[in-house]
C-alpha cells in the first residue's frame, strides 16, 4: 500500500491546486452561459423532480409489500440521486487522464491530481443536492439523529469514486475501449442496483449479482436514512469496506506498475 | 541586474539516467500486461547511462541527430517524465520552456489563464497578483488579455504562455528550441529575457539544432548520441566533432540515395544543407522577414513591406549574368559583396555571410559580430557592410553564398537570404583542390 499512499501524500501537498482545478473544472463546464453556475446543479435537480412528478404527481403509482414506501417516485429519487452522482463521478474520473493528457506531458504533475480533480468536481455538485433532497425528506420521519449517517455515507461514496475513477483511468490509458464497456455497465447498471425497486423484490436467486455493483450498498443505506430515518444496516458498511479494500488493493498493484509509463500511453 | 558571483554549487546533478519506452504489440497487450503483471514489450531505451552535473550558472547546449535522446532527456528534467534507471537532483525552481501555449483554456480570458497556468507551475494567486502588471507589460497583449484565449492569434498566446513561464527567475531553465518565438519584436525580447537569466547566475539548459546558437550561448556541450552521452566538455571541441559525424552521416546517406536510383543529384537528406554543421544558421523558424527575404531573392519585391528588420540587398560585384544552364562568372580577382540592410530602431544590426560549393561542402561562414567589425550607418535605419575577399582564395567551381542579418548580440536572426546566389569561379591557378590556404614556402 506504499504506492497508493505516496499517490495520497501527492494530492495532499498539492491540495490547494487541487482546489483551483476543481475550481476551474466546474466553471469551464457552463462556461459561456446565462445562467452560469446554476446549470450543473439545475440538471440533476429537475431531473429528480421529473421522477417525482410523473410517478408520484401524476401516475401515483405504489410498490408493493415490504418496500420502506410506498410512492415509487419518493423511492426512486432516494437512490437514483447517488446513482447519477456515482456515474458522474466514475466516468469523469475515468476520462480524466486521457483528457488531461497534453497537460500532463508539459507539467510536472502528478497524474492523481487530474483524477482528484475531476471526482471532487463532480461531488461539490451532487453532494450539495444530496443534502437538499435530505432535508426535503425530513418530513417523512422528522429529523432523527440516523440523518448524520448520511455524511459516512457520501464519504465512503466520494472514496470508493475517486478509487474506482483513478483505477478505470488507468486502463482506460492502456486500452480506450475501457471507456466504451464502462460507458454501457453505467447505463445498464441501474437495473442492477435496488433504485426501481426495493431489494427484496428482486428474486432471491439473482441477488448475489446486485451485490457486484459497488452502489448497492450504499443506496440501501440512503435509502434507510432518508426515507426511514433508520441507522444504515451493519451489512451496508461491512460491504462498502469490502469494496474499498478491493478496489485499494487493485488501484496499488495498476499504479506501481503503470507509473512510469502512464503518461506516455495519454 | 547585479551578477551573482558563480560558485561551483551544483545545481543539477544527473545520474546514470535511463529511459525506457515499453512498446507493445497493441494496446490490448498493454491492458494485458498491466493486469497480468507479466511483461510482453520489446524495450526501447532512449537513454543509457546518461550522467552529468551542472553548477550555477553554467549554460549547457545538447546537441543530437533526431532520435538520439534529446526530448527524452528535457522531459526527464523539467519532471514530466520519470526516469527508468538512475537518478536526478535538481535543486530549486526549474523552469522549461518546451511546448508554449499549452494548457491554456480557450473559453476563458487570457488573465484567468494566467492566473491557472501560474498555479500549475506553483505560482500561487498572491505572488500571481504581485506577478501580473510586469506579466501584462511584457506580454503586450493590453486589453486583449480579457478577451477568450480564444480569440488570439497563435502569436498572442505564445507571447502570454512565455511571458509567464518566464516570469520567476529560475535556478535551471531548459530551453527546447524555443529562442524564437512570435514576432522580430518578440524573438528580441526572449533572447533579451533568457540573457537575463543567464547573467544573473541561472544554469540553462538548451536543446538546438542550431551549433551556431549553441556555440553563442553555451559553456559547454552534450553530444547525445543512440541515447549515450558520446562527448560532454566544452562547446567547441564537442561541436567540432559533430559537426565531422554529421558530415561523414550525410555522405553516407547520399551515397546511399546515390546508390539506390542512380541519380547523380541525389535529394539531399534532411538537413543536407552542404555546409551541415551550420546549416542551422538559418534556423530563423520563418519569420516574417526571412519569408520576405526569400521573396525577393527571386527578384518579386515582398508584398508587404512592414518595417521590420531585413535584408535589403546584395550586391556581389563584377559578376556576369548566368548563361543557359550556367551561373553567372566572377571576373576580376576580388570577390566583393555589398549588404544592405535595414536594422530594428536605433540598435546596430550585424551581418553575416557564408559561401559554400553549389554542390558540396562548406567553405566559410563570417559575421561582423564574430570579428569587431560593424555595418556602416547609412541613415534612416539602413545600414551597409562592404566584404571583401581580396584574390579570392578559392579554386574553379562554382558556389553559392547566403547572407543573414542578426541583432546586436548576434543570438536573433532577423533575416537570411539563405543559399540566394550561385556563382562560377575560374580561378588563375591550375593546381587542383578547394582553398588555397595562407601559406609560405621555407
Amino acid at each position: 500500500m506504499q504506492t497508493l499512499w505516496n499517490e495520497w501524500r501527492a494530492i495532499w501537498s498539492a491540495r490547494s491546486l487541487v482546489w483551483v482545478l476543481v475550481q476551474r473544472e466546474v466553471a469551464a463546464r457552463h462556461a459561456g452561459t446565462a445562467v452560469g453556475v446554476l446549470w450543473p446543479y439545475l440538471q440533476p435537480l429537475l431531473t429528480v423532480a421529473a421522477y417525482y412528478l410523473v410517478f408520484d404527481v401524476v401516475f401515483s403509482m405504489r410498490l408493493g409489500e415490504g418496500a420502506p414506501t410506498h410512492a415509487v417516485g419518493t423511492f426512486l429519487v432516494v437512490g437514483a440521486l447517488p446513482w447519477m452522482a456515482f456515474c458522474d463521478a466514475v466516468s469523469r474520473g475515468m476520462n480524466s487522464l486521457i483528457e488531461a493528457g497534453s497537460m500532463l506531458q508539459k507539467n510536472p504533475l502528478p497524474p492523481v491530481l487530474f483524477t482528484t480533480r475531476s471526482v471532487l468536481a463532480s461531488a461539490v455538485i451532487f453532494g450539495p443536492l444530496l443534502c437538499l433532497v435530505a432535508l426535503a425528506y425530513t418530513p417523512l420521519h422528522g429529523f432523527r439523529p440516523a440523518m448524520l449517517a448520511l455524511l459516512p455515507l457520501m464519504a465512503l461514496q466520494l472514496v470508493l469514486c475517486v478509487l474506482l475513477g483513478y483505477l478505470l483511468a488507468i486502463l482506460a490509458a492502456a486500452l480506450r475501449d475501457t471507456v466504451q464497456i464502462v460507458g454501457f455497465l453505467l447505463s445498464v447498471g441501474i437495473y442492477l442496483t435496488p433504485i426501481l425497486f426495493p431489494l427484496t423484490m428482486f428474486p432471491a436467486n439473482w441477488r448475489w449479482v446486485l451485490w457486484l455493483n459497488p452502489m448497492t450498498a450504499l443506496v440501501i443505506g440512503y435509502q434507510q436514512v432518508l426515507l426511514q430515518g433508520n441507522w444504515p444496516p451493519v451489512s451496508v458498511w461491512v460491504v462498502g469496506a469490502v469494496w474499498l479494500v478491493v478496489l485499494a488493493l487493485a488501484l496499488n498493484i495498476l499504479v506501481k506498475r503503470s507509473r512510469d509509463q502512464l503518461v506516455d500511453w495519454l | 541586474m547585479t551578477k551573482i558571483q558563480r560558485t561551483s554549487e551544483i545545481v543539477l546533478k544527473v545520474k546514470d539516467v535511463g529511459k525506457e519506452y515499453r512498446l507493445y504489440a497493441s494496446p490490448r497487450q498493454r491492458l494485458k500486461s498491466l493486469i497480468t503483471g507479466r511483461s510482453t514489450h520489446r524495450s526501447h531505451w532512449a537513454l543509457h547511462g546518461v550522467s552529468f552535473e551542472l553548477q550555477r550558472g553554467q549554460c549547457i547546449g545538447v546537441i543530437g541527430d533526431n532520435g538520439a535522446g534529446k526530448s527524452s532527456l528535457l522531459k526527464l528534467l523539467a519532471g514530466t517524465l520519470q526516469p527508468s534507471t538512475g537518478s536526478i537532483e535538481r535543486v530549486g525552481r526549474v523552469t522549461a520552456i518546451l511546448e508554449l501555449g499549452a494548457g491554456f483554456h480557450p473559453d476563458f480570458s487570457g488573465r484567468d489563464n494566467l492566473y491557472f497556468g501560474g498555479s500549475l507551475i506553483g505560482i500561487e494567486r498572491e505572488e500571481m497578483q504581485r506577478l501580473e502588471p510586469e506579466i501584462i507589460e511584457f506580454c503586450e497583449l493590453g486589453e486583449a488579455l480579457d478577451r477568450p484565449v480564444k480569440t488570439y492569434s497563435s502569436g498572442m498566446s505564445v507571447r502570454l504562455a512565455f511571458a509567464l513561464v518566464t516570469a520567476v527567475q529560475p535556478d535551471v531553465l531548459i530551453i527546447d528550441e524555443a529562442l524564437a518565438v512570435g514576432d522580430q519584436h518578440f524573438q528580441k525580447k526572449c533572447v533579451d529575457r533568457i540573457m537575463a537569466f543567464r547573467n544573473a547566475g541561472c544554469t540553462i539548459l538548451f536543446c538546438s539544432h542550431s551549433p551556431y546558437h549553441i556555440r553563442h550561448l553555451c559553456d559547454l556541450a552534450l553530444w547525445l548520441d543512440g541515447g549515450r552521452v558520446k562527448q560532454f566538455g566544452l562547446t567547441e571541441p564537442v561541436l567540432g566533432a559533430y559537426d565531422v559525424h554529421s558530415r561523414l552521416r550525410n555522405a553516407e546517406s547520399m551515397q546511399a540515395a546515390g546508390g539506390q536510383d542512380g541519380a547523380s543529384d541525389a535529394p539531399a537528406p534532411d538537413n543536407g544543407a552542404p555546409l551541415d554543421g551550420d546549416d542551422a544558421l538559418a534556423a530563423t523558424n520563418g519569420s516574417d522577414a526571412a519569408s520576405a527575404g526569400r521573396r525577393q531573392r527571386n527578384g518579386n519585391v515582398p508584398a508587404r513591406d512592414d518595417g521590420s528588420a531585413r535584408i535589403l540587398s546584395v550586391d556581389i560585384g563584377n559578376l556576369g549574368e548566368p548563361q543557359d544552364g550556367s551561373y553567372g562568372r566572377l571576373s576580376g580577382k576580388d570577390l566583393v559583396a555589398t549588404i544592405v540592410v535595414r536594422g530594428r530602431g536605433g540598435e546596430r544590426p550585424n551581418v553575416g555571410f557564408m559561401i559554400e560549393q553549389s554542390k558540396g561542402v562548406g567553405i566559410t561562414s563570417l559575421a561582423t559580430h564574430e570579428e569587431g567589425a560593424a555595418p556602416m550607418p547609412l541613415g534612416d535605419g539602413l545600414w551597409r557592410s562592404v566584404l571583401t575577399f581580396p584574390n579570392l582564395p578559392l579554386h574553379s567551381g562554382d558556389y553559392v553564398i547566403s547572407a543573414f542579418l542578426f541583432d546586436e548580440s548576434g543570438l536573433v536572426v532577423y533575416d537570411e537570404w539563405f543559399q540566394f546566389l550561385n556563382f562560377n569561379w575560374v580561378s588563375p591557378t591550375l593546381m587542383p583542390g578547394l582553398v588555397k590556404l595562407p601559406h609560405h614556402w621555407g
